[in-house]
């Protein structure tokens, strides 16, 4: 019971998060986001998300209870499955500009990105449970959470730019959440087992 | 030494003849180098890359298989498809030739279909996060493109088995001294005499062919029958 209060107290706070996501970084459209050279020095107290949020459940320093840890694992496994398979669909619309199936998938993926946030607590790596976000993550933690805010920055900035009628826009910040997705997995994901 | 006739001096056992056209030592060399580096890439994260070599290994393919209709002699599938009865003397040491062996036919087409197989799941696939997707899966829903791409990873295995096939039997000819590598890298090969040597292909219908793939890779690439869905 305790533990389900948890879960549902953590998807209040970053349901909250994604309440944010219009009201600052109209600027982040413009921004490079793979270019994204924000010195590693930032304090871990203040690993801040673009809307204010406290990126605090990446940094907690005590790691979680095996029950709970699995939960989050599960939200975090199911949540970059949503985001995956909204990006796969995102990609399709792009092709035949499908401006409808864009929006709503940018949508989608702007809103999971906000969620990725409590996604990685301490205590949820490959020494809990069977898992492909690597051990670094926790070992790399500022630069996990730049990369992980780059990726937030990017998926706004594609809802921004599919709230608009260019295409090519579009195109080139999906390319640029590629990137965003990639320059993470890289670097924190394993590789597919068979 | 003056005025002796060539065979004579070699003791009359065999020549240096050419056995394969430079189309032939190209293509083999080129897919060798691309499998080597479609599996690198991948294996990097450098899918891009990974796409843009399954896509130079296309136009490879179209063109071997043009130029085995219409290249040198000892290129061409009629003069080394052979049927089981051709495999069978070759067993028994019955076989003379120069070009690919009956049975070394079969491995031939062993690799290349499964290259072709290969090439043609790449073509439809999307990676794990739908960042990239093969220049025809356009043509195909989500879920067959995720499905193609799992039977690619493990169509590779596919692959490796027949190249390390085909790796080994080249140790074993070495072993009983029979050279392979240099022939394919030098053309030239030592041949018994009497064989009857290699007629070329035409230099200009090996171009007609290299166009051939480059235009229908060029039309794949663009998302293939009327230029996308």
């Amino acid at each position: 019971m305790r533990s389900k209060f948890v879960a549902a107290a953590a998807m209040c706070v970053s349901l909250a998060a994604c309440n944010g996501w219009k009201s600052g970084q109209a600027n982040s459209a413009q921004g490079n986001i793979s270019k994204d050279n924000r010195p590693p020095a930032t304090a871990k107290a203040s690993v801040v998300t673009n809307n204010g949020m406290t990126n605090s459940m990446v940094m907690l320093a005590v790691p979680l209870p095996r029950d709970r840890a699995l939960q989050v694992m599960k939200v975090r496994h199911d949540g970059m499955e949503a985001i995956g398979d909204a990006n796969k669909a995102l990609h399709r619309a792009l092709g035949s500009s499908d401006i409808p199936t864009i929006r709503a998938n940018a949508a989608k993926i702007a809103q999971l990105s906000q969620q990725a946030s409590t996604w990685f607590p301490a205590g949820t790596g490959p020494d809990v449970a069977k898992t492909r976000a690597k051990a670094d993550i926790w070992q790399s933690a500022d630069d996990f959470a730049s990369k992980l805010r780059a990726f937030q920055t990017a998926a706004r900035a594609l809802q921004l730019a599919a709230a608009g009628n260019n295409v090519a826009a579009m195109n080139a910040r999906f390319a640029a959440l590629g990137g965003a997705c990639k320059a993470c997995h890289d670097k924190y994901r394993a590789e597919e087992s068979h | 030494m003056q005025g002796v006739p060539r065979q004579i001096s070699r003791g009359g056992k065999s020549l240096r003849q050419v056995v394969w056209d430079l189309p032939v030592r190209l293509f083999h060399w080129l897919l060798a180098a691309l499998i080597a580096f479609s599996w690198w890439t991948v294996h990097r994260h450098h899918t891009d890359w990974h796409i843009w070599s399954g896509c130079a290994i296309l136009t490879l393919l179209i063109f071997r298989i043009l130029w085995g209709f219409v290249g040198s002699s000892t290129a061409r599938f009629s003069s080394f498809v052979r049927g089981p009865r051709a495999i069978a003397d070759y067993w028994r040491g019955k076989w003379v030739g120069i070009g690919h062996s009956p049975l070394g036919a079969l491995s031939v087409l062993a690799l290349l279909f499964a290259v072709a197989v290969q090439v043609g799941l790449g073509l439809v696939s999307e990676d794990e996060d739908g960042i990239y997707m093969g220049p025809l899966a356009g043509l195909v829903s989500s879920e067959t493109s995720d499905k193609a791409r799992h039977i690619h990873e493990l169509w590779f295995y596919v692959i490796l088995g027949l190249v390390v096939v085909h790796v080994l039997a080249i140790f074993y000819y070495q072993l009983r001294g029979r050279e392979l590598t240099v022939p394919m890298i030098t053309g030239r090969a030592e041949v018994e005499p009497g064989t009857e040597p290699m007629r070329r292909g035409k230099w200009w219908a090996a171009l007609i062919c290299l166009a051939i793939g480059i235009g229908i890779t060029r039309w794949i690439i663009a998302g293939a029958p009327p230029f996308g869905s």
